[in-house]
């Protein structure tokens, strides 16, 4: 038995020792891809002389990022119609093979982060969270775009003129000009909205809900009146649906609470939660759906569901539901199967959603705070061997005529052309149909439809839902955007106590808003407040000092 | 390798050694046969075990884990963090409070089930009975919290509709976090009962048959033969269980908390496993998890050996 377990522990220590010989030869492109701050490598340099007019001479092999959505009905994502195209087009231009690499959309950072760590992430990485591509710069596995982009530059006129040195520029590091991702551009800025049902205030023969008292009014009459509305499903009544995100399902209530006057200061330094949860006010927005919750106006089981459950889209669906705060066009989008669509089929044509204005802040405005010009991130990985033809992609598909026919597809088939010139996009089932909303999937450098002309945008845009009037989505686009305050880009380099932070935060800050909003009216303070004071203690209050200091170092020199 | 001094022992070595070698040359196939889950366990466990030093460096994706710099505090940095981490002490607070029950009663149903079942003089009612406690065993945890959701919410699931139409509140099964524990404790008895009781029933059939038949002519009763039969029959069985069981006192699983939570509930449902998800993975500090997984899996082995020692002591057979 001695024998044996002395073997085991010498071909343990054999192998351990093979492994890190091994690794020791994969460390030492990472090493170089560090180098790269200073000077562009050989490696760059010598693929210049193989590139005639942007084209490369033997074919390169990059891969791509891309959501898997797994829609019904939809095509596989890194194999279709629209891939084709982009392959067979990127190798005809460039001489660039194309390889899409499907990752999850609904976890899509855990993917990443696994992809990252096992060395095999795509070439062109594609992200909503910057804090993951800081972590990974920090270990040394992301390539800094700098030196690239300034060597290349002239080669990537659709990539600068589409996101302009904004864009490209919004993560450098004011000391070290590290840029470890650049921003795609956001086109259009419209976020949430508050949605009614239209049929239930006609019978009822309330109008739309134009201030807070009108809106809780406008509950309880949907409360009050529910045998008139739903009959024998009465007991089914939710006249306020919310889900475990409170931050974001009751965005413009809560926005109103914050005052008008919050200085760009307070703005920078508690706005590190994507969902303002540390901006003042918001405690008395949370009291006031503390106060519906225990009036029986908000969904009593809605802090039971997690992330990506329907039950709520089925109950809005069946037509139980009077009122929600979602994304802009929520009740509109997917087509055929849209909530307002199957609200049609199942209780009347008459059934529908639109979208209201009703929350002012204290200075009379409809506040709502809305994003910079920026979207997801795209980043290249340290394993990523072709800098250029990666960046040479993104400028392919950063030109009006590429993305566009990727955005609205062939005419006739995904889409038809009117008169004025706007595009209405058509439902399209089989290989030829879109994964996702004009295919943002594969346009990675851009978010939202863009056909050349801002006002032809939102007309084709209100054009391409599907069972709707274009009024509602016209009306739904004014609404989310009016009187928005957008944010700034304050880049005061790296904030450190925010690494690693974002998932445990954003997991507190949910906690805290759902037990706050189904908490006794009496226990309402203390419940949030302990949550509150948790988040600060978790990491909160260490990110608010050190932006605090980042600020005033910076701007109040 | 020749640390033996004596004259004596090397050449009882020598004998013992020139003995080993004929063992081996006359079974070789065996030993060969054997070398495959040796390999197996070599190459995904022990080399694997080498990473366990992520838990005193600073990870780096792209550094070799040899080549990583050594933590703050003579590396015990992440040691130090963990334990001032006060969602992690409460982790471990649930973990052990969750696991606690889970033994208190999951450890004895399925004996009781087993001597249950045994008695059932139908034998195919017993067979059928069998294979339904079972069933659940094969269930995944997503769709176990999927039924329950569907069962026991407040105001939509099923029991608590029923509750109501006979005029009794809803019981927070899910959304109370008192409640929540003895809901999470009792769907993990009903998902594992049925198949924990195999093995005691393939126990109790192991006793000798002439110990009934000696009993019954004795006049001894059900309870009394399950007393003084069974039971005792069973009592190595029990021990080896107890003790491995007593091995995972502070492991977690993931997906059983992390199904069947909610943001209602977290301060009971957030154990360590569901810790190193959200601070490891998805927050991408691997060493912090690293070592609090090395923390669980130390303590795990301190649990079993002392229990494997008591178990001895009071002269049963143990495990290792």
């Amino acid at each position: 038995m001695k024998r044996l377990f002395s073997i085991l522990l010498i071909c343990t220590l054999l192998a351990s020792g093979l492994i890190a010989c091994g690794k020791k030869i994969t460390d030492n492109t990472g090493g170089k891809d560090q180098n790269n701050n200073a000077t562009v490598t050989p490696g760059g340099g010598a693929g210049n002389e193989e590139i005639v007019d942007r084209k490369f001479t033997k074919t390169r092999k990059i891969t791509v990022e891309v959501f898997d959505r797994g829609n019904e009905g939809g095509t596989p994502p890194e194999n279709n119609f629209y891939t084709n195209f982009i392959k067979e087009v990127v190798l005809r231009d460039h001489n660039i093979e194309v390889t899409f690499v499907p990752v999850p959309r609904w976890t899509e950072v855990e993917q990443i982060n696994n992809r990252l760590a096992a060395g095999d992430a795509p070439d062109i990485c594609v992200t909503y969270d910057y804090p993951t591509i800081q972590t990974y710069a920090n270990m040394g596995g992301v390539l800094d775009l700098n030196p690239y982009l300034e060597q290349y530059k002239d080669m990537l006129p659709n990539l600068y003129g589409l996101l302009t040195e904004t864009n490209i520029n919004w993560n450098k590091n004011p000391e070290t000009g590290a840029i470890w991702a650049i921003e795609a551009r956001l086109a259009n800025p419209q976020r949430i909205n508050t949605f009614v049902r239209e049929d239930w205030l006609k019978k009822l023969n309330i109008p739309e809900p134009t201030t807070l008292e009108e809106f809780e009014d406008m509950l309880q009459t949907f409360k009050d009146n529910a045998k008139t509305l739903l009959g024998k499903d009465a007991d089914k009544m939710v006249p306020f649906s919310i889900s475990y995100d409170v931050g974001w399902r009751a965005d413009h209530l809560l926005a109103s609470y914050v005052p008008d006057n919050l200085s760009e200061k307070d703005a920078y330094i508690y706005g590190f939660d994507d969902r303002k949860f540390l901006y003042p006010g918001i405690k008395e927005g949370v009291r006031k759906l503390n106060e519906w919750y225990n009036k029986g106006l908000i969904w009593k089981d809605f802090a039971l569901y997690g992330s990506g459950d329907t039950t709520e889209d089925n109950m809005m669906k069946a037509g139980y539901v009077g009122a929600f705060i979602h994304n802009w066009d929520y009740p509109y989008r997917n087509g055929e199967d849209s909530i307002n669509n199957n609200l049609k089929r199942l209780v009347g044509e008459d059934a529908n959603y639109v979208a209201v204005m009703p929350f002012k802040n204290d200075a009379g405005f409809y506040r709502k705070f809305l994003p910079g010009p920026v979207d997801r991130k795209v980043f290249f990985p340290s394993t990523n061997d072709e800098p250029l033809a990666s960046l040479l992609y993104l400028d392919w598909i950063s030109k009006l005529e590429n993305r566009m026919f990727l955005q609205i597809g062939e005419e006739g088939v995904t889409h038809e052309k009117l008169e004025d010139g706007s595009v209405k996009m058509l439902a399209t089932k089989g290989e030829k149909i879109m994964n996702s909303p004009n295919n943002i999937d594969y346009t990675i450098t851009i978010n939202g439809l863009d056909i050349g002309d801002q006002e032809l945008n939102i007309k084709s845009i209100a054009l391409g839902y599907v069972g709707v009037d274009p009024s509602y989505i016209e009306k739904a686009y004014k609404y989310s955007v009016e009187d928005g305050r957008y944010s700034q880009n304050y880049n005061f380099g790296e904030i450190t106590s925010e690494t690693g932070m974002g998932p445990a935060l954003s997991e507190k800050r949910n906690t805290v808003l759902t037990q706050s909003v189904v908490a006794a009216p009496d226990k309402f303070d203390a419940v949030f407040d302990q949550g509150y004071n948790d988040y600060l203690n978790s990491g909160g209050q260490a990110i608010i000092d050190e932006r605090k200091t980042a600020w005033e170092n910076a701007m109040e020199q | 390798m020749n640390g033996s001094k004596s004259e004596d022992s090397r050449s009882n070595k020598a004998i013992k050694r020139n003995k080993t070698y004929a063992y081996i040359k006359r079974y070789w196939t065996l030993y060969l046969l054997m070398l495959i889950p040796l390999i197996y366990i070599i190459i995904f466990r022990y080399i694997p075990m080498t990473y366990i030093q992520i838990a005193f460096k600073k990870y780096s994706i792209v550094q070799n884990v040899w080549e990583m710099e050594l933590a703050g505090n003579y590396g015990f940095e992440y040691f130090i963090k963990a334990f001032s981490n006060r969602d992690f002490l409460y982790a471990l607070r649930n973990t052990l409070l969750l696991n606690f029950l889970d033994l208190l009663i999951g450890f004895p149903a399925p004996i009781i089930l087993a001597l249950l079942l045994n008695e059932l003089a139908f034998k195919r009612f017993k067979r059928l009975t069998q294979t339904i406690v079972y069933m659940p065993h094969f269930l995944s945890w997503i769709i176990i919290s999927g039924l329950a959701l569907q069962l026991f919410a407040p105001t939509n699931g099923l029991v608590n509709i029923v509750l109501n139409r006979m005029g009794f509140k809803s019981i927070p099964f899910l959304n109370d976090p008192a409640h929540w524990v003895w809901t999470y404790v009792l769907l993990g008895v009903w998902q594992s009962i049925g198949w924990n009781t195999i093995i005691y029933l393939a126990a109790i059939t192991g006793i000798n048959p002439e110990l009934f038949e000696a009993a019954a002519v004795d006049g001894a009763g059900r309870f009394r033969r399950i007393w003084h039969i069974i039971l005792p029959g069973l009592r190595p069985t029990i021990v080896v269980l107890l003790i491995m069981s007593l091995g995972r006192i502070l492991g977690s699983e993931f997906d059983r908390p992390y199904a069947l939570s909610n943001k209602l509930v977290t301060s009971v449902s957030n154990v360590i496993a569901t810790f190193v998800y959200t601070n490891g993975i998805r927050g991408l500090q691997f060493s912090l998890t690293t070592a609090v997984g090395l923390f669980q899996s130390v303590i795990g082995v301190i649990f079993l050996t002392v229990a494997n020692a008591i178990a001895k002591r009071f002269g049963e057979r143990g495990i290792i």
